[in-house]
């Protein structure tokens, strides 16, 4: 029988080992941070400290806000360790979805069978968003649990928009990393795309925090789109998140494009 | 009855190289068509072609009546393909891979997957990645024949089998062709060919040198002779030989025990006799390699421009 989205399925199947350790990897990151909140800014120290350091590197860090819940929380997970995660799991699978399938000669394969490219690219991209909404949604959920434990004052719903706009943001590298990985039909192209928009995503943010005569060039930052409002205190930041998925929905075509019109050759 | 294959002018570059240069085939249903020539032939990238991994440039093609472009996913499922270069990885077990295939391909008759499996002797239960050479190529084989296509179309199909297996296959091929079904066989092994084979196509250089029935080819008509003997000079088996019309590449040495080789082409049974006249301590009669047969027979054009790369 033809069964409904055999290559999204395949694809879940091959990857639940590495979902699994990226899971871990969140939740150690998550559970390490988070109880820090209460010893570290309990006698002030930890003003002090930032008052001594450069103002650039605070500014870069985010660290203004590190003595507040969501402050912290943001300068530590969201805005850094997340980010950081989910861009390098998202960009090893966008990679490995196309230009690593071809490469390693599965794609010839694959494409002979009864699927079209068409299906093969944009089911390997809802592959990678559901990946991404469970190492987000599992990250707002452990965020949430460990909020009130560790004196963090967030309010759950902002947990949540801040999750969504670390999910978007991650998922611009992914699915650069994909579009590349089909254009080009190379892995290590692909990989170098998707962390260089991170990269440079993050550099453009950090310029433009330090000072407001170059802040517009955080226009151009997907860092900037999902974070620079703050979704853990504003909540959640609707044309930010948009432009994101806009970014991601772009990719996703161009992909999708491209594989349908190049020549496999492994 | 419309052909399983044709191609008309078929030609495929990759930026300033030409693969394939103008190709006629044509394959009727119900057949089994080889497809021999050298590694770099066009082999592959013909099949390719077939399979809409990767576009013609110019020229067009048939298969099962349709254009392999507009076909799409529903004409592939008509089809089972190994490819040529076939690279199977993971950790996914054979069993779950088949099945994910049978999926998308589909469908497969309960029972046939675990059928053709005792057959070759794979196990199925077995990560990819465990799996030997051999094992993978098997894999290979099961997921183009479990849904009993219209067509096979089978790129150096039995690359790391071992002998055994080899001979399975080709019953496997047998079948097929009893069954109505049509194959399109690629190797660079000629007796496999000639086994398995109603027509056959030479490709060298992107083009067909050659093509026919398989006996009006003559492809077995060259051997490779190697002899060790006793009982005579050097002189004087060269001189045994020389005057036999089949022979070229000939070469005598050694004093005691003398070696010979050489290429006979045709008829054997004057060397033999020849040669039976002395103490025989080894003797070989193998097949060449598949380019030189080729080009022997029928690459004049390949013949030199081999011996200008060689220059």
């Amino acid at each position: 029988m033809v069964e409904a989205l055999p290559v999204f399925r395949r694809s879940l199947g091959d990857s639940w080992r590495s979902l699994v350790g990226w899971t871990a990897g969140v939740g150690g990151a998550i559970a390490l941070y988070l109880p820090l909140y209460s010893s570290i800014n309990g006698n002030g120290q930890m003003d002090q400290l930032i008052a001594n350091m450069p103002p650039e590197l605070v500014n870069t860090m985010g660290l203004q806000q590190i003595s507040t819940g969501p402050g912290y929380v943001q300068s530590t997970f969201f805005g850094l360790i997340g980010v950081l995660l989910l861009t390098i799991a998202g960009t090893s699978w966008g990679s490995s979805a196309i230009g690593g399938a071809e490469e390693s000669g599965r794609l010839e394969l694959d494409l002979a069978h009864g699927v079209g490219r068409v299906q093969y690219s944009l089911e390997s991209a809802l592959s990678i968003v559901v990946r991404m909404l469970w190492l987000g949604g599992f990250a707002a959920a452990l965020v949430i649990v460990l909020n009130v434990p560790s004196a963090l004052e967030l309010d759950p719903l902002n947990v949540v928009a801040a999750s969504i706009a670390l999910i978007g943001l991650a998922l611009v590298s992914a699915t650069v990393a994909l579009a590349v990985g089909a254009i080009t039909g190379r892995r290590v192209l692909a990989t170098v795309a998707g962390a260089g928009v991170a990269v440079v995503g993050y550099a453009l943010n950090a310029v433009a925090l330090q000072s407001s005569d170059v802040q517009a060039v955080s226009s151009a930052s997907p860092y900037a789109w999902a974070f620079q409002n703050d979704p853990l205190t504003g909540g959640m930041d609707g044309p930010g998140v948009a432009l994101l998925a806009g970014v991601s929905l772009v990719a996703v075509a161009v992909a999708t494009v491209a594989l349908r019109r190049r020549d496999i050759t492994g | 009855m419309i052909a399983a294959i044709t191609t008309s002018e078929l030609h495929k570059a990759f930026g300033s190289v030409t693969a394939v240069h103008s190709l006629d085939l044509s394959i009727e249903r119900g057949t089994v068509f080889g497809l021999i020539g050298p590694n770099g032939a066009g082999k592959t990238t013909t099949l390719r072609m077939l399979l809409d991994i990767i576009h013609p440039t110019s020229g067009t093609i048939r298969v099962l009546g349709q254009d392999p472009r507009v076909g799409g996913p529903a004409l592939r499922r008509r089809i089972g393909f190994v490819p040529g270069d076939l690279r199977l990885d993971g950790r996914i077990r054979g069993r779950s891979l088949l099945q994910h295939y049978a999926d998308v391909s589909g469908p497969v008759a309960p029972g046939a997957i675990d059928a053709l499996a005792e057959r070759l002797d794979l196990d199925l239960g077995r990560p990819i990645h465990a799996l030997s050479k051999g094992n993978r190529q098997k894999v290979g084989l099961v997921q183009a024949f479990m849904h009993k296509p219209e067509l096979l179309v089978l790129d150096e199909p039995t690359s790391g089998l071992d002998p055994l297996v080899q001979r399975e296959f080709l019953l496997m091929v047998r079948e097929a062709r009893a069954n109505g079904q049509t194959v399109l066989l690629s190797s660079h092994v000629l007796s496999e060919i000639q086994q398995a084979a109603d027509y056959v196509a030479v490709l060298s250089r992107g083009r067909i040198v050659a093509q026919g029935d398989v006996a009006s080819l003559r492809l077995g008509s060259i051997r490779r002779l190697q002899v060790t003997l006793s009982g005579a000079t050097a002189e004087e088996v060269r001189a045994a030989l020389a005057s036999s019309a089949h022979l070229r590449d000939l070469e005598v040495s050694g004093d005691t025990s003398v070696r010979v080789t050489a290429t006979v082409q045709g008829d054997i049974d004057a060397v033999v006799k020849t040669i039976a006249r002395y103490h025989i301590s080894d003797l070989t009669v193998e097949e060449p390699d598949l380019e030189e047969s080729v080009l022997n027979l029928y690459g004049e054009q390949g013949r030199t421009e081999r011996s200008e790369n060689n220059g």
